[in-house]
């Protein structure tokens, strides 16, 4: 059963991933300079005001016994308080995590079928017309910085046309798909580029592969060959790059999510570490660490089933 | 991890829907919004819902909303009238004080009684985790007399105590309910309020949405029946394409550059509404360059705060001239402020044999506090300072200004009523427990006239005080003023009666929607 090893190592794997993640993340933030309980009570809060508050929230322990403290609550699954809000840190993760894999999703609607077909385009006739002109906008795509886009995209279609809203999530699919469109584009502007870069060498590596040649000699037509043969093996590494992104962007898109207010993972992990929510930053390392190790689970599943060679 | 699995259908979903609803997305117009909700945006955070709680802005502005306190002030004339006490008497010495209450319900329907303001105040006054005691510092105690009267006796005389009754942190809340639930839990999600709204959903680090009270002692009011959603932005570029889009009504803090483009927007009434609000840099005292008063004198001389003011806010707002609030009373309006002499500064400097010294500068990333850290940082440099930018975010800056570790850091603050009692013990008071806003500064004189200025029932007596404390205050340079912003807020066309009054306080109630 090497499917099972496979998913019972990554979960042993993941176990270590989180133990080193969680005393990386309390180190950093517990020792960054500044203290929730001032930026709770506000500025004009006293020093005993902040003494008190610090010690019912048991700031004020020895970091270590803070640490175990966390642990043992960790190994209940309970990951903490929210600081500022006295909520469950899962519960605003909940919240918060909707959005964000909603975008994820679409930006994934909108870059894949692009890319395989720009892909394609350019790898037919490399150096050709069509593949300069698509690696030319591929070049203005990565090269335009996703923030200034972000604005300029939503004064030009939200501002001035008012074809899509600026901001939010919008209420119920039609409205999630209607809201989250710039932030999408935006993002999948910067994304197209790279996976048809990878995409397109890979094709062209192929064509002059040896098991193409082969496939040829055994007289397949060239539809046959590159459908069967060049494209599904081209595919693996762009899917690899493909894994990395959306583990990037399920715990990065804060450019975006910023510009276009979207209540996301990115906003939460933001306005989490400017106000020194420890237990929220805790909370969404470690999630995106799990979504992390669970996406590349995926794409390695993928990679199975596209290349049966592929053996664990 | 169940919902991550959920997410998987729902992004598969998305897969197949994804480019037919894009196209339906394209064509669809807007929809206007519903006229039954007002959004307001900001920049400051709802983090707490306990009036008790915190100090900080997006409270501040939260609490009136939905706590009531004993006096209120009129959104008009801004002075003060009956809140919860319906009337009240004062001791002819100043020192005690009845409150009779009117007839009052909180949200849930139960009456508001002498027992909840005694113990709302109480909280205030002596809860250890109360953020901002110091208004009622002059409390003796706060006694229920019977269901309706509450008696409050001062240790001594103090003028500002009524205006001081009004401040964000004084509203009531429900004994009952705070003893029932406890104090977590009550403030949790949805508090008891006695204000003109309770909250409906509260979205932690997004938003928060209000109903009106239907309990509400001001009968006939809010206005509008219109839920209210504050909603949290931090992107300045942000809030303005919301407002330009339609999406919301109001935008609080409009950067200045995009005054001008606002003012010439149609459906937009761009407002410089009065505020209390000063600009400054403070100063570290407790360590050199400026524990020493002739290098403070220097670096103050050096900085040409009408030249910063104009080119930061393009002219919106006025150059600084003391060491307090512009708006708030007894302020000298007189005083001709430090002038800008470079050259005299360069002699001082020299005099205190501070030249030549690093200076460290905080500077927060907002775009205000970068633009001065570098003016201030180029007219320093002039005069032989070796002034150094330290780019901190909000926590560090509050961690390191506290600790005194830092020589300079140009921040804003301001005075939640016009009564300058509490800004002067804010500000420049080295005995008043705020180590005069993270300075250091100190001077016994200056501590001794706060006190007088705080007993003294003369009003002419009080402004001659008040002179004083500024005229000290600012030659020795406890802090360098740099100019008096207005409160910038950019409100749809479509609301009336809506205002962010000088305390931040919305006029949320008396807003009502044009057809």
């Amino acid at each position: 059963m090497p499917l099972l090893q496979l998913i019972s190592r990554r979960l042993l794997q993941l176990i270590g991933v989180l133990a080193g993640i969680s005393l990386v993340t309390f180190l950093l933030v517990h020792m960054a300079p500044g203290d929730p309980a001032r930026l709770l009570a506000g500025e004009r809060a006293s020093a005993e005001t902040i003494a008190a508050i610090r010690s019912q929230y048991g700031l004020d322990l020895p970091l270590w016994r803070q640490f175990l403290t966390y642990l043992a609550n960790l190994a209940f699954g309970d990951i903490g308080l929210s600081l500022r809000f006295q909520r469950p840190v899962s519960q605003l993760i909940e919240q918060f995590m909707w959005p964000t894999l909603f975008l994820t999703g679409y930006v994934l609607c909108l870059a894949i079928p692009p890319t395989v077909v720009l892909a394609i385009l350019g790898a037919r006739r490399p150096g050709g017309i069509a593949d300069q002109i698509i690696r030319l906008l591929g070049i203005a795509g990565l090269t335009i910085p996703v923030f200034w886009l972000g604005i300029m995209m939503s004064r030009f279609f939200g501002v001035s046309l008012g074809w899509f809203p600026v901001s939010g999530y919008g209420t119920g699919f039609t409205g999630h798909i209607h809201h989250l469109f710039l932030p999408a584009l935006s993002t999948a502007i910067w994304l197209v580029p790279v996976l048809t870069q990878s995409l397109r060498a890979a094709l062209i590596e192929k064509t002059a592969a040896d098991f193409v040649t082969a496939a040829r000699a055994q007289g397949a037509t060239e539809r046959q060959i590159f459908w069967q043969t060049m494209l599904p093996n081209a595919l693996l590494p762009t899917l690899h790059l493909l894994g990395v992104m959306v583990a990037f962007m399920i715990g990065g898109a804060v450019i975006v999510e910023t510009v276009y207010a979207v209540p996301g993972l990115g906003t939460l992990m933001v306005n989490a570490l400017l106000g020194r929510d420890y237990y929220v930053v805790q909370g969404l390392t470690l999630i995106f660490a799990v979504s992390t190790v669970l996406v590349t689970l995926i794409v390695d599943l993928l990679t199975a089933v596209i290349d049966p060679r592929v053996r664990f | 991890m169940i919902f991550l699995s959920g997410s998987r259908t729902r992004a598969a979903g998305a897969v197949l829907h994804g480019s037919t609803l894009v196209a339906m997305g394209l064509c669809w117009a807007v929809p206007a919004f519903a006229d039954d909700v007002i959004r307001v945006v900001s920049p400051y955070q709802t983090t707490t819902l306990d009036p008790m709680r915190s100090a900080a802005a997006g409270n501040i502005e939260t609490y009136g909303q939905l706590y009531s306190r004993l006096l209120r002030r009129n959104s008009e004339t801004g002075a003060l009238e009956p809140g919860l006490a319906e009337k009240w008497e004062i001791s002819p010495e100043g020192k005690s004080y009845t409150f009779h209450l009117r007839d009052a319900q909180f949200s849930d329907g139960s009456p508001i009684t002498a027992a909840d303001v005694a113990f709302s105040l109480d909280r205030i006054r002596s809860d250890k985790r109360s953020a901002y005691p110091a208004p009622l510092g002059a409390v003796e105690s706060v006694t229920a007399a019977d269901a309706k009267t509450v008696f409050i006796t001062l240790k001594s005389a103090f003028a500002p105590f009524l205006g001081n009754a009004e401040i964000w942190n004084m509203g009531i809340v429900s004994k009952a309910d705070v003893e029932k639930r406890g104090e977590e839990a009550a403030f949790a999600t949805v508090p008891v309020t006695s204000g003109p709204y309770e909250v409906k959903q509260w979205k932690p680090n997004e938003k928060l949405v209000l109903q009106p009270n239907p309990h509400y002692w001001r009968k006939g009011y809010p206005n509008s029946d219109a839920t209210v959603e504050l909603i949290e932005i931090t992107s300045p570029e942000t809030r303005i394409a919301m407002l330009k889009a339609g999406e919301v009504d109001v935008v609080r803090a409009v950067p200045w550059a995009q005054i001008g483009e606002l003012e010439a927007a149609e459906l937009v009434d761009m407002r410089l509404e009065p505020s209390t609000t000063i600009y400054m840099t403070l100063l570290n005292h407790k360590r050199e360059p400026f524990s020493n008063l002739k290098a403070r004198q220097a670096a103050s001389m050096a900085i040409d705060n009408k030249a910063i003011a104009a080119a930061i806010t393009r002219g919106y707002a006025e150059p600084a001239n003391t060491t307090l609030p512009g708006s708030v009373d007894f302020h000298d309006k007189d005083y001709p402020g430090i002038p800008h002499e470079p050259a005299k500064a360069k002699e001082l400097l020299a005099e205190s044999g501070m030249a030549g010294r690093e200076v460290k500068i905080l500077a927060t990333a907002d775009a205000p506090a970068q633009q001065t850290a570098l003016l201030i940082q180029a007219q320093w440099q002039a005069i032989g300072l070796k002034p150094v930018i330290v780019n901190v975010d909000g926590a560090a800056w509050w961690d390191a200004t506290g600790k005194g570790d830092y020589d300079a850091a140009a921040n804003w603050w301001y005075n939640e009523t016009l009564d300058p009692d509490l800004a002067v013990r804010w500000a420049v008071c080295g005995s008043c427990g705020s180590n005069s806003y993270n300075t250091f500064y100190a001077n016994a004189k200056v501590d001794a006239l706060v006190e007088q200025g705080a007993k003294e029932a003369d009003q002419a007596k009080r402004a001659e005080i008040y002179k004083k404390i500024q005229k000290i205050t600012t030659e020795e340079v406890a802090q360098i003023p740099l100019y008096y912003a207005p409160n910038a807020v950019a409100y749809s066309k479509r609301l009336q009666g809506l205002k962010l009054t000088p305390s931040l306080q919305w006029t949320l109630e008396e807003t009502s929607i044009v057809p």
